[in-house]
């Protein structure tokens, strides 16, 4: 069993007066993956670092199974870790590399070797164990690292942006990879990524963190769908949410840019009875949520607006179109045979019901 | 075109050269006046007229001048030296760049600081503290000299093991490993260049000091180093009859030196340009 | 839950009968706690220091400050009816001594702070309800997370003992006046202040030290340009294209680096002499029909220094431009070869500012290590031409040959230490400017 609680988590680090991470506050379960996301620098290797122990807490309690860890040595808490770079031992072959933590525990040889060749099948490197790291390519380095991570059966599995350094495909290849060690092997996960899509793909739960603070914990489908703030809704989804700030007023939201919209009824009401009347808002609308279609434009009247197209990005079965209304910028995606030349104004349509209101100020979800 | 490039390598050739012969010069004449037959310090003319092997016979029958005696004690005060020179100069710069405790930044000030303070401003000083314990004109008291020397000298060793990737020594430590563990089974391993590096120079050092033997030394000539021993056979009146017995002495020293750095010329660069390049 | 973290002096405050009886009985908390073997230390520690300091420490300290008053010298003995020879004070010693025990008190007090602390580390535990660590706990510790302790221990000892005991001594004699006239057992020295510096700064001595200065600096600067600049030149030419046999050159050069250096300056010693082998060849080719004073002549023989320290440092500059030079990326020499620059120019803007910022840290420390080249000078001029101006000093004296000379040939060891500590001074200010620089420009690269 494996369930870690994170309680008011402070790092400061010496002689600096902002923290790097102000108020940390999470739980996560048993066998969860869970993910961390966030841009450069917003603290969530740090976050990674004081559960392994590497980082010191300057406070706050961090507990696992209820037994508070905060000054136990890295050695003692049972976890495993891939870094970043791998951190292969580079004057040991990739097999005494797998063994390294097993050797120090003294288990019997026998037994090693099992595992090792075991935690070497799962991942495919069975044909390179002889072979020292410099001759590996970088995918197969990221092998053997989480093959060292994996053959001590840890209670708790770390990965730090294990992907980070491999071109996209490989990166695409892993993933899948990563979900089924997962599913086979079944521990607790915590993986850090800036990558959107990772997270997506790969979590249980995601937490959202920004400048060291969490902005949201959910599942993927949660952060997906029902964002609690700007950040959150511009980070998560690829491309990203067109956020446009707005004013609100009867029922319509438009900025001097041209872009005006008429909102369904309901929602109408709820901004005004939010005292949003005459105040500023962000509206949000994802990509694939605009369309061009004439069927569409004809469903979804209230959401019309006109906008010009100034590049057209051809992806195969989908097209994005970023396109201007005035100096606001849309991106809008349709489907491949929708292709249009720049320059061309067209008629777009959004899905308003699946459209989200943040405040101005906060950048709160309103709606 | 071609002919330009032609001519321009023929001349950096001839350039290289006249360098190299330049360089080498001094080291085939020290060597060719080893075995000169004739005459005294001074002569006019570059290769001997008379070759002879008495000279090199002269350093070990002079009674005076016992170099082979010399050469014995050189060569236990390095051994003894470089052994446990490197192991402290490792051990100090380990500790320094690797582990954590809260007085390290500090001492590597003072360390600094102290090292600024000419060699042997406190070679009086040490003098009278061997003589208070009563090693003076020992060769203990010289690798005593020496090693305590060493612990100051982890600079180069320090650079070398700051540029191992931290994330070793983490990794290492999530799998289980203490201090000792990784220390042992990771990063001296990875050194081995540097710790060869660091026993060379502990180990030439002896052979070519003549400050500090000649302090402790004093006028004991039977416990000399070669280099105090050679020194003062070349500054005392017999300087001009023993020139030539200076020359084979100097030639007897040379050539393990040499040899030992053309086999460990790989570990001498490495060495060298990483303490450079880091600064 | 926070670290408890108490200050030994918050513990002292709040800590039980235990803390308290610490620190006037060492080692009573750790007894107490059940630690023998840290308790019998710190109580043998205590019990050993004070009588010593009683019985041998009070005295040593009270020399310290007199440095000796009795003179040796002849004193009546009544019972024997003759004069005897009374052993005086022997300043030098006093003054060893004296240092030894301020060392020595210095880590009595260590020790007490320790005790102190490990008896608030025991108050922690015993406020927190954890577990006192038994002895084979401490000692694993050793292995992990005290592992400095133990590496560094041994070496620190000889450090004290061979390095800052021997530089607080010579450091306390520049206050004094120990030179040739005051030399014990025979004599007495005594403290003199900051008479010594004045001397060397504005009096008798200034009239040598001054120029010995100038020279030293112009000395550092000539020879560590020089090298650079040359050493760049020879490894352009070793490493550029289409030359065969890099590698045999480059192990001539190494070559010449193996020779122990103090044999190669006598040789050239020999060589440059008024009779040596350089002035009988050009002689006998006619070419002068007086030999060159190289080594004789004020000013001839500070050149003669300069291009002799060259065929030392040239190779090892070689070496390290070398390997510069081969992690030189090779896409901006064609980006500019691109852009119309000849070779002269690729030198001047490309490869040479960036040789220049990656030596940079080195060429200071060469720079300081010159100021200090004791050997180049000694072994081959001997800090001569003497020079009948200067006190017990030649034309290409270094102050560090002068210093030396000052100790060994004329005994006047409180001018040495002064001469070392403005020695030093001028390394850690210099020091202090190039690191400055050096971090600015790495600010910027």
């Amino acid at each position: 069993m494996a369930e870690i609680k994170l309680e008011h988590i402070k790092k400061t680090y010496p002689n600096t007066d902002i923290p790097a991470v102000a108020d940390y506050n999470l739980e996560i379960h048993d066998k969860e993956f869970m993910v961390f996301v966030g841009p450069s620098g917003s603290g969530k290797s740090t976050v990674l670092r004081m559960i392994a122990g590497l980082e010191d807490i300057t406070d706050g309690i961090f507990s696992i199974d209820g037994k508070i860890m905060n000054d136990v040595a890295p050695k003692d808490r049972e976890i495993a870790m891939v870094f970043q770079n791998y951190a292969l031992y580079p004057h040991m072959s990739v097999f005494d590399n797998i063994a390294y933590g097993l050797k120090l525990r003294k288990l019997p040889k026998k037994e090693i070797n099992t595992r090792v060749h075991e935690a070497a099948a799962v991942l495919g490197i069975e044909q390179y164990l002889e072979r020292k790291p410099a001759d590996l390519s970088g995918g197969q380095r990221q092998r053997v690292a989480m093959g060292r991570a994996i053959v001590r059966d840890a209670k708790i599995l770390l990965m730090d942006e294990p992907l980070s350094n491999l071109d996209a495909k490989l990166r695409v290849q892993m993933r899948a990879e990563i979900a089924k060690i997962h599913q086979r092997m079944g521990g607790t996960t915590i993986y850090v990524t800036h990558d959107q899509t990772e997270a997506m793909t790969l979590a249980d739960r995601i937490v959202i963190i920004d400048n060291g603070d969490i902005q949201q914990v959910g599942t993927p489908s949660e952060l997906y769908n029902q964002p609690k703030n700007t950040f959150v809704a511009g980070f998560i989804g690829s491309p990203s949410m067109n956020l446009l700030t707005v004013t609100y007023h009867d029922g319509i939201i438009e900025n001097n840019s041209g872009f005006s919209v008429k909102l369904p009824e309901g929602i109408a009401k709820q901004l005004t009875n939010g005292g949003y009347d005459d105040k500023q808002i962000v509206f949000g609308i994802r990509p694939e949520d605009l369309h061009l279609d004439p069927i569409a434009v004809e469903t979804y009247i209230g959401g019309k607006f006109n906008t010009t197209v100034e590049v057209s990005e051809l992806l195969g079965a989908d097209a994005m179109l970023y396109t201007k209304v005035g100096e606001t910028e849309v991106v809008v995606r349709s489907k491949g045979s929708d292709f249009v030349d720049p320059g061309t104004q067209i008629e777009v349509a959004a899905n308003l019901s699946k459209a989200h209101y943040f405040d101005a100020e906060t950048t709160n979800r309103i709606i | 075109m071609k002919n330009k490039k032609r001519r321009s390598r023929t001349l950096i050739y001839i350039v290289l050269t006249v360098l190299a012969i330049i360089w080498i010069l001094p080291i085939i004449w020290i060597v060719l006046t080893s075995f000169r037959a004739e005459g005294g310090m001074f002569v006019d003319y570059f290769i001997p007229h008379h070759f002879t092997l008495d000279n090199y016979k002269t350093l070990f029958t002079n009674s005076t001048y016992p170099f082979g005696r010399w050469f014995m004690n050189t060569l236990v005060v390095a051994v003894v030296s470089a052994v446990l020179s490197t192991f402290i100069t490792v051990v100090m710069a380990y500790s320094l760049s690797r582990l954590k405790f809260h007085w390290r930044g500090r001492f590597l000030q003072i360390a600094l600081i102290l090292n600024m303070f000419p060699g042997f401003m406190s070679m009086i000083a040490i003098y009278y503290i061997l003589k208070a314990i009563g090693l003076t004109q020992s060769l203990l008291a010289l690798i005593l000299v020496y090693v305590a020397g060493a612990a100051l000298g982890f600079y180069v060793q320090k650079g070398f093991f700051d540029t191992i990737p931290i994330s070793l020594d983490e990794s290492a430590m999530l799998d289980g490993a203490t201090k000792w563990d990784i220390f042992r089974t990771i990063t001296l391993p990875l050194s081995k260049p540097i710790i060869v590096y660091t026993t060379l120079m502990a180990f030439t050092g002896p052979w070519m000091d003549f400050i500090f033997a000649r302090v402790i030394m004093g006028d004991n000539i039977q416990n000399y180093t070669v280099a105090i021993g050679l020194y003062t056979m070349m500054t005392r009146e017999s300087a001009n009859s023993l020139f030539m017995a200076f020359a084979a002495g100097s030639v007897l020293i040379a050539v393990p030196i040499t040899i030992l750095f053309i086999v460990l010329q790989r570990f001498f660069v490495e060495g060298v340009t990483s303490g450079a390049v880091k600064g | 839950m926070q670290k408890q973290g108490l200050t030994v002096l918050k513990a002292l405050q709040v800590g039980d009968w235990r803390m308290k009886l610490s620190a006037v009985i060492m080692g009573s908390s750790q007894l107490l706690h059940g630690q023998v073997l840290k308790g019998i230390w710190f109580l043998a520690v205590e019990i050993s220091f004070f009588t010593w300091f009683l019985m041998r420490g009070i005295k040593s300290l009270n020399y310290l400050l007199t440095l000796g008053t009795h003179k040796q010298g002849f004193v009546f003995d009544k019972k024997l009816g003759i004069n005897i020879l009374q052993q005086g004070d022997n300043s030098m010693l006093l003054l060893l001594f004296g240092i030894a025990t301020i060392l020595v008190v210095s880590i009595f007090l260590y020790q007490y702070w320790v005790n102190l602390k490990s008896a608030r580390t025991l108050l922690e535990f015993d406020l927190n309800h954890s577990k006192v660590p038994n002895l084979k706990e401490d000692l694993a510790k050793l292995l992990d997370s005290k592992l400095h302790i133990l590496l560094m221990s041994i070496p620190m000892i000889g450090v004290l003992a061979f390095t800052i005991l021997p530089l607080i001594y010579m450091i306390s004699i520049a206050f004094t006046n120990y030179d040739h006239n005051h030399l014990p057992p025979k004599n007495l020295f005594t403290w003199v202040g900051f008479e010594n510096f004045g001397n060397v700064l504005s009096g008798d001595v200034a009239g040598t030290f001054f120029p010995l200065l100038g020279w030293t600096l112009v000395w550092a600067v000539m020879a560590t340009a020089t090298s650079f600049l040359f050493g760049v030149l020879l490894a352009m030419l070793i490493n550029a294209k289409g030359i065969k046999g890099k590698k045999v050159y480059r192990t001539l050069f190494i070559l010449t680096m193996a020779v122990p250096q103090f044999i190669t300056l006598l040789i050239m010693n020999n060589l440059l002499n008024d009779s040596g082998m350089v002035n009988t060849m050009l002689m006998n080719w006619h070419l002068i029909s007086h030999p060159i004073p190289f080594l004789t002549d004020g000013t001839l023989a500070k050149v003669t220094v300069i291009v002799v320290n060259m065929w030392i440092g040239i190779p090892a500059t070689m070496l390290v431009t070398t390997g510069i030079l081969q992690n030189l990326s090779q896409d901006q020499v064609e980006a500019a070869e691109i852009d119309g620059a000849n070779k002269f120019q690729i030198f001047r803007d490309l490869t040479f500012p960036q040789i220049l910022f990656v030596m940079a840290p080195s060429l200071i420390q060469q720079f300081i290590g010159n100021i200090n080249n004791f050997n180049v000078i000694y072994l081959l001029t001997s800090g001569g031409p003497m020079n009948s101006n200067y006190y017990n000093a030649g034309d290409t004296d270094l102050l560090v040959t002068w210093l030396y000379k000052l100790t060994i040939d004329s005994a006047d060891y409180n001018l040495a230490s002064v001469i070392g500590i403005l020695i030093f001074t001028l390394s850690a200010i210099f020091s202090l400017f190039a690191y400055k620089r050096v971090n600015k420009m790495s600010n910027l690269g």
